[in-house]
């Protein structure tokens, strides 16, 4: 269930943007993806579930080995891979209808269950997870986009995790929340690693800190450093990491 | 894996049914082109665009449209003059002078919207009413009111949305350094000109082939005329009024008067993507 | 010095100022010169009996505008019929799937679709819709058809109403933001389940103010109908039959109308109803239309 990244390339028109990319990601972990702004960090992760495929003039080389089948060359069904691959973007979005049927859409796309109660059960299951059961109970019929930021944040979270995903992106899920929203979907990533897989973007050091087994540090589309989180935050062996780690640019 | 096949199914049928539409508007394209050019250029000879109609050209004898071509020039080359003149006013006043939430913004642009999409025929039908109400006849001022009333919207419309996406920072740049909005203009003008170029020779086009409008209010005449109360005649109803004749002949110079409306409409079509087109490049 | 330059901004300001009052108030303008011109007829009729009578007797003072409308609306609804599918499923692909070479191809066929003459479609129409009918599709249902009918032009009306629906369309399509697009492709949705789900539902307004608007463009249009409608006053039953709508009719009688006042009002009214239709639509799908571009911004 690793993710195992060979020689990866990007290109869009003629800009190379990501460069001789090579990294496993560990099973059931949560790594983070940190730099500085426009190092790639988002196009890596576009790549992962390619929705980068609908950027103009794109280019892909070399290998993502996921779960063992790569995803870049072989093209499995693209729609298959999306649907085991969940994202929680930068921004919550949630779709134009109720709350119920945000995270319902995805198990009616993939026909995941025949009977409307499983459809239920699952979706109240998945709002639980995320700790919104509570606070939506009464209006799960309700327009999401009613949802407070944080809110729509955790109901984009249980949308993912309702069509049943082993991996999770996230895209600095938490930028665009209050502290207390940014925290609660913070631990809800950490309660979550023991089941799924986790690659977060993240441009604040500190969240990585707190939070990253696993650290990969890109700089300018390439990959300067990756290990284990400990070892990248106390011993860099690069000086660009511990440059960047002291603060001396971001 | 019955449901990844079940969806794949219906999105290639979507995607055929999205080619075949999209084959279709060629096809009618090509159609409506190839019909026009080649029964007009069987038709189309030297003569056809250099002579006057002479004596019995209604019943097939000698002569060509020049008075049609003439008379369309005249009224399309007078009205996008004085359609320019008013329109960039407008447009300056509301993207420059007006901000975007401004009232008086709104409800200009929703009645150049609906100005514009108001068919010719209610122009021509409004305009000929004015016309009696001054007591004027036919006549080659006609058609240049009536065109110019019909092409100020289409003017308006284009250049505004020119303007609209002009970069507001500019502006404040030009106000920082003390500058009125007046002589803000000039800036705005050199950055949006090639949007009032696309706009104009779009609204050419649709000028020098609306013949509902014309219609009433130029009228038809043989000769080119010479002054401004003398009726003229313009090419679409060249095109109509020959057409409807039963005189192959006759019918004959009206596929070669199709042919050069088309000819001249398709430049001014072509000429406007190409600036937009280089517009656009420059801009990125 | 500095009097002059603010003096002359203020003059340029008043200038246009009064530049765009005039033309706003061209509409009202246009509204009253119709109705004026139009009164006469209104004179001793009802409106109702107008709009419902089918009887046409300019000589008798008889005007029944009921043909002409039936006229209209067949062949207005006919040209939607056609178009819509067409340009429909051509702005979807344009702006869901197409690469850009696709649109460097598609954008210069519609420019040219947009920016041909109504005569030159009433000459296409001419030479390639009515023999058509008449020799190919006639034929399975009836004796004899001269061709110029309702289907010829609701075809010809749907070729030109194309270039405009597509335009509104991918303009509304691409008010959705990208990122509800990746959110639905990124649970495993495709293209069109995106489309279909996320798209259509967010955009439907939009769709019905475009709808609207090309079905106001398609009830002006004159010089292409008026060249392959045949032109026979009577309520068609069929496509296959002629037909004689509103704007045809105004072009068709501008030079007869004048010796007989009353004549010219009834086409003044017919003028004052195709503005009255159009200006309401307009106004409708125009509002909805702006509230989708400001939800954009």
């Amino acid at each position: 269930m690793a993710i195992e990244i060979q020689d990866l390339n990007v290109y869009i028109k003629d800009a190379h943007i990501l460069k001789n990319l090579s990294v496993t990601i560990p099973e059931k972990q949560i790594t983070c993806i940190i730099g500085p702004s426009g190092c790639g960090k988002s196009t890596l992760l576009r790549t992962l579930n390619r929705l980068i495929d609908s950027t103009d003039g794109v280019r892909l080389e070399g290998k993502v080995l996921v779960d063992g089948t790569d995803i870049i060359s072989s093209g499995p069904e693209i729609t298959e891979l999306r649907r085991k691959i969940g994202l929680v973007s930068q921004r919550p979005c949630p779709l134009p209808m109720s709350i119920f049927d945000n995270v319902a859409y995805g198990c009616r796309i993939n026909k995941m269950y025949k009977r409307h109660r499983d459809l239920e059960n699952a979706v109240h299951e998945n709002l639980r997870a995320v700790g919104l059961w509570d606070e939506v109970r009464g209006r799960v019929r309700t327009p999401a986009a009613r949802l407070s930021i944080g809110q729509q944040q955790r109901l984009c979270l249980a949308r993912s995790l309702a069509v049943e995903p082993q991996y999770i992106l996230a895209d600095e899920a938490t930028s665009a929340l209050d502290p207390i929203s940014s925290k609660t979907v913070e631990d809800l990533f950490v309660s979550l690693k023991n089941n799924y897989t986790i690659i977060m973007v993240t441009h604040t050091l500190r969240q990585a800190l707190r939070i990253a087994d696993n650290v990969v540090f890109m700089y300018l589309g390439e990959i300067i450093e990756s290990g284990p989180a400990q070892q990248v935050f106390k011993n860099p062996k690069q000086e660009l990491t511990q440059k960047y780690l002291s603060g001396a640019f971001s | 894996m019955k449901v990844t096949t079940s969806k794949r199914i219906e999105e290639i049928v979507l995607k055929v049914l999205m080619w075949l539409a999209m084959g279709i508007v060629f096809a009618f394209v090509f159609s409506v082109i190839w019909t026009i050019f080649s029964r007009g250029v069987k038709a189309m000879s030297w003569d056809m665009i250099t002579k006057l109609p002479g004596g019995g050209f209604y019943i097939g004898k000698e002569g060509g449209f020049l008075n049609a071509i003439v008379g369309s020039l005249y009224i399309v080359g007078a009205s996008t003059l004085i359609g320019l003149l008013i329109s960039i006013p407008v447009v300056f006043y509301l993207n420059v002078y007006k901000s975007k939430s401004s009232r008086l913004a709104y409800v200009a642009r929703l009645a150049f919207d609906v100005l514009f999409g108001m068919p010719s025929i209610v122009y021509g039908a409004f305009g000929f009413t004015i016309m009696i109400y001054f007591g004027l006849r036919t006549s080659l001022l006609g058609g240049i009111i009536v065109i110019t009333l019909l092409i100020i919207p289409i003017f308006i419309r284009s250049m505004d949305e020119a303007t609209r996406n002009f970069p507001r920072d500019i502006l404040d740049a030009s106000y920082a350094l003390g500058a009125t909005k007046w002589e803000t203009l000039k800036v705005v003008v050199r950055q949006i000109a090639p949007g009032i170029a696309t706009a104009t020779l779009l609204s050419i086009g649709r000028a020098i082939g609306d013949a509902a409008s014309v219609m009433f209010t130029a009228g038809y005449t043989d000769s080119i005329p010479t002054s401004l109360s003398q009726p003229a005649a313009t090419l679409p109803l060249a095109v109509f009024f020959q057409l409807s004749s039963p005189i192959p002949e006759v019918q004959d110079r009206a596929y070669a008067a199709a042919l050069v409306l088309t000819i001249i409409v398709l430049i001014l079509s072509i000429g406007g993507r190409f600036i937009t087109n280089r517009f656009s490049k420059n801009k990125l | 010095m500095v009097n002059n330059r603010i003096v002359k901004d203020r003059l340029a300001q008043g200038v246009m100022f009064s530049l765009t009052i005039i033309a706003i108030l061209f509409v009202v303008v246009m509204a009253m010169g119709l109705y004026l011109k139009s009164s006469p007829v209104l004179e001793g009729r009802s409106l109702f009996s107008l709009l419902t009578s089918s009887v046409w007797k300019p000589m008798k003072g008889e005007f029944g505008f009921l043909p002409f409308i039936v006229g209209t609306l067949w062949v207005t609804f006919l040209a939607i019929l056609i178009s819509f599918p067409i340009s429909f499923l051509t702005a979807i692909y344009l702006t869901e799937y197409a690469r850009p070479v696709v649109r460097r191809f598609v954008f210069p066929a519609l420019d040219i679709l947009a920016a041909l003459p109504s005569v030159i479609y009433g000459v296409w129409g001419m030479l390639v819709i009515v023999p058509w009918i008449s020799n190919h599709v006639a034929p399975h249902f009836m004796e004899f058809s001269s061709g110029y009918t309702v289907l010829a032009a609701g075809i010809v009306l749907g070729v030109m109403v194309i270039p405009l629906l597509v335009s509104l369309f991918i303009e509304v399509f691409t008010s959705v933001p990208a990122e509800l697009r990746e959110a639905s492709l990124a649970l495993g949705a495709t293209r069109w389940q995106t489309t279909k789900k996320v798209v259509l539902r967010k955009t439907l307004a939009g769709l019905l103010a475009a709808v609207v608007l090309a079905i106001s463009r398609a009830m002006g249009e004159t010089i292409a109908v008026l060249m392959v409608c045949g032109c026979v006053i009577g309520i068609p039953s069929n496509i296959l039959e002629s037909c004689y709508p509103i704007p045809a009719l105004i072009a068709n009688n501008y030079g007869e109308m004048l010796s007989m006042p009353l004549y010219e009002s009834a086409l003044m009214f017919a003028a004052l109803i195709l503005f009255a239709v159009v200006l309401i639509f307009n106004l409708l799908s125009r509002i909805i239309l702006y509230r989708i571009e400001r939800r954009e911004e």
